[in-house]
């Protein structure tokens, strides 16, 4: 994880004196993280690369603002956050679902493909502002600090949106009747 | 310490400093019903990780751009070695230069015989300018002298008209008069025959 952060600085550095390949490297690394987080937000393929394309558009064209190239993945993420609601809010009237409810039960008894399709449902019943802050969470693993910096929100929205959307996820995910839950 | 679904969630989320984590461990241990509500949480999490990234469709790319390119200032700027070169060689011209541009040395000259030599340019031009000053004064006074004697022969002229023509009317008025006078007197001259 280090040497991985440091390796970023580096690229970074080598961007910002205009070297495209050393952008193209640091793209490389963060284009997946940054397509899934995007996808999962706002639930179209299509809609969700060209949003990555223009993400990192942002960011290379940005990129001599980045005061502190440690903070590149929370800069990254914030840029990819301003992008991803102004089309939500273009494309979507607010509180609108994403996905279909379904009907719940435990994930422990699911098969892989229903659980799959329990996770999409059960993430797509959160509201926009819940959803997000569950995949900068628990799939990016951003500290409420981070989080906080890319929602540009104070931390305690930030814990309140957390806490709401496990609750709502776990009636679905993990009802307390459970039982037979690993 | 008592039961407290955030701060079993923060636990969950590695959010805890040290001792609230340890806080919060030793409660666990004796409360079931925050140890359910834990395992509910490695539930959901092991779920929701279940979900597993896509690739992207296509790969994002971006190529050379000479909008964004350094220019050639900033590369050699940014360039040590070549900078040091470019600073010995642009040394190096500057010496070239001046030693086959340098103007050749100035001979021994006459300071006095120049000086004289300006002072007779001078003095030439001097009188010249003087000379054409005097003439163009002098003509313009000619003009001027001209213009007022053909003004002071027109009054003249003008007066000398005015003044006849008022004589002759004197003598046409006495004519006239002494013409009445005699054929007055004839008059009286028959009337007393």
């Amino acid at each position: 994880m280090i040497f991985r952060e440091v390796e970023d600085r580096d690229l970074i550095a080598k961007a910002r004196q205009g070297h495209v390949d050393a952008y193209n490297a640091l793209v490389s690394r963060w284009e997946k993280r940054v397509f899934n987080y995007l996808l999962r937000l706002v639930g179209h393929r299509e809609d969700a690369l060209d949003l990555s394309q223009d993400v990192f558009l942002k960011a290379y064209q940005n990129l001599k603002k980045l005061d502190d190239p440690a903070r590149f993945p929370a800069w990254l993420f914030r840029i990819a956050h301003n992008e991803a609601f102004s089309l939500l809010r273009k494309t979507r009237p607010e509180g609108e679902l994403a996905v279909e409810p379904s009907t719940g039960g435990s994930s422990a008894r699911m098969f892989p493909m229903e659980l799959n399709l329990a996770v999409k449902s059960a993430l797509g019943r959160l509201s926009d502002d819940q959803r997000e802050a569950v995949l900068l969470k628990v799939y990016q693993g951003f500290k409420f600090e981070e989080m906080a910096e890319i929602l540009a929100c104070p931390v305690s929205t930030v814990k309140s949106r957390v806490y709401t959307a496990l609750d709502l996820l776990k009636q679905t995910l993990a009802p307390v009747n459970m039982g037979g839950a690993e | 310490m008592n039961c407290s679904p955030e701060d079993v969630k923060a636990y969950f989320l590695d959010e805890l400093a040290a001792p609230e984590r340890a806080l919060v461990e030793a409660h666990t241990r004796s409360c079931s019903n925050c140890r359910e509500e834990l395992e509910r949480l490695n539930v959901t999490e092991k779920a929701l990780l279940s979900l597993e990234d896509e690739e992207p469709a296509r790969k994002i790319a971006f190529v050379s751009d000479k909008v964004f390119e350094p220019r050639w200032y900033q590369k050699l700027w940014r360039s040590g070695p070549a900078l040091g070169f470019a600073s010995a060689a642009l040394v190096a011209a500057a010496i070239l230069v001046h030693a086959y541009a340098r103007p050749p040395a100035a001979p021994n000259v006459d300071t006095a015989q120049i000086e004289r030599r300006i002072e007779r340019d001078v003095n030439a031009r001097l009188e010249g300018a003087v000379a054409r000053a005097v003439s163009e004064t002098m003509a313009r006074e000619d003009q001027k002298i001209a213009g007022a004697l053909t003004a002071a022969e027109k009054r003249y002229e003008f007066q000398r008209q005015t003044d006849l023509a008022a004589a002759q009317q004197t003598i046409a008025y006495y004519e006239k008069k002494m013409n009445r006078w005699l054929v007055a007197s004839n008059e009286d001259t028959r009337t007393g025959q």
